[in-house]
């Protein structure tokens, strides 16, 4: 007996165990099987790169799992492992094959506006304690705008929800809030006065 | 995700599977399904009334009869296998022997019809009261052999319902032809013959719509 012959019989055997329900001999199969159905994608499609090949190996194991039914323990297994893999790794180069071509490879994404603009020095978190305070000062309206708006990210609907609040009020509220955070911490108004 | 995460995902949702039976098998078993229903609802279309249950004992119209039977039995079993992985492909080509058989046949009743007939042989005219029947005994055997397909692997998904589709017109063929003994070859050939073709046809465009392998791709 050969060494093929000796690994399609021992799969024969786990694939039948397996199809009577036998999770652990099914387990077998599959870590069996899956060094081989790489190995045939890489030897059939030298040009995938490692995350593809697994990506295609991954759809032959589906495959595998779903057309299990197909599998008849009178027969030899590999050519039915075979047939299915070769099958089904084409199918999944045409699709890896689909997305590359609409996917551009870049090392790094360009930059949309100058970065002296979008990068100034002066841009920090400021000061914490400050702002607090200036929340803590707002009116009650305000506070409750910005706190659940920006300090909780809420939306404006479940602010809304939450505060009793209708949205436009919310909206102004935390218009208003913004304005008088900026001349509490910066003394500048948005116009710069 | 990773491979081996696949594995165990696999490995849990694992429940025991019957093994399909062979080809063979199946095809007699969707043969036995099909046939009653389809004989039931021509005969039902009382288009016994126009019967040549008595001209099967000629010669030719009893080889036709036995091609187009074997045209149904092999492009069944044709079908299965071809849903089976690492099956023998020869199996596909096995229909193609019956099926000439069948035309054979067919063209061999247009040479006699036009030696009887002259002319008159080749007058074509619409067979309406054949539509509905027709239609009708076609449900059972597509809804049996697409749902016994599905359980097999779409690897050729066109190939497989062609020769689905030609199995299922060919049974609803040879109901039909059991009644209706009485028309001119070349009527058979072009509603009879016409028929079983286009349909093969649409059933194969149809394939990957219909026989589509269920796992969504991973990575899509």
């Amino acid at each position: 007996m050969t060494n093929t012959d000796g690994i399609g019989a021992r799969l024969r055997d786990l694939m039948v165990a397996a199809q009577a329900g036998d999770r652990t001999a099914y387990s077998s199969v599959l870590s069996e099987i899956a060094p081989i159905v790489r190995r045939l994608v890489r030897r059939r499609f030298g040009f995938l790169s490692g995350e593809d090949i697994e990506d295609a190996l991954q759809e032959v194991l589906l495959s595998v799992h779903n057309a299990r039914a197909t599998y008849d323990g009178a027969r030899p297994f590999l050519p039915w492992l075979m047939a299915l893999a070769h099958n089904r790794s084409v199918d999944a180069v045409r699709r890896i094959a689909r997305r590359s071509g609409r996917e551009v490879a870049v090392a790094e994404y360009p930059e949309t506006f100058d970065p002296a603009d979008t990068n100034p020095e002066d841009d920090t978190y400021g000061d914490p304690e400050a702002l607090r305070a200036a929340v803590a000062e707002l009116p009650k309206g305000q506070r409750v705008a910005i706190e659940m708006l920006k300090f909780r990210e809420m939306s404006l609907k479940e602010a809304a929800g939450a505060s009793g609040m209708s949205i436009a009020a919310l909206k102004v509220a935390a218009h208003r809030a913004t304005k008088a955070l900026r001349v509490a911490l910066t003394g500048r108004d948005d116009r710069g006065n | 995700m990773e491979t081996d995460a696949l594995i165990q995902k696999l490995t849990d949702d694992a429940r025991p599977v019957r093994p399909l039976a062979r080809p063979w098998l199946r095809a007699l078993l969707w043969l036995a399904i099909s046939a009653p229903p389809v004989f039931l609802v021509v005969w039902w279309h009382g288009l016994q009334g126009k019967a040549g249950m008595a001209a099967t004992a000629d010669l030719r119209m009893t080889i036709e009869w036995l091609a187009i039977l074997a045209t149904a039995i092999t492009a069944a079993i044709a079908a299965f296998s071809s849903s089976v992985p690492g099956a023998s492909r020869r199996w596909l080509w096995v229909p193609l022997v019956p099926l000439a058989i069948w035309l054979l046949t067919v063209g061999q009743g247009c040479v006699e019809d036009y030696q009887a007939m002259g002319a008159a042989a080749f007058a074509l005219r619409p067979d309406s009261e054949c539509y509905v029947p027709t239609v009708l005994a076609g449900i059972i055997p597509i809804a049996a052999i697409l749902t016994m397909l599905r359980r097999g692997a779409p690897l050729v998904p066109r190939t497989t319902l062609a020769l689905a589709g030609l199995a299922v017109a060919a049974v609803v063929n040879l109901a039909m032809l059991l009644f209706h003994v009485g028309d001119i070859s070349f009527m058979v050939l072009i509603w009879h013959v016409g028929v079983v073709a286009v349909f093969a046809g649409l059933a194969g465009w149809a394939g990957p719509r219909l026989l589509a392998w269920r796992n969504a791709p991973l990575a899509a």
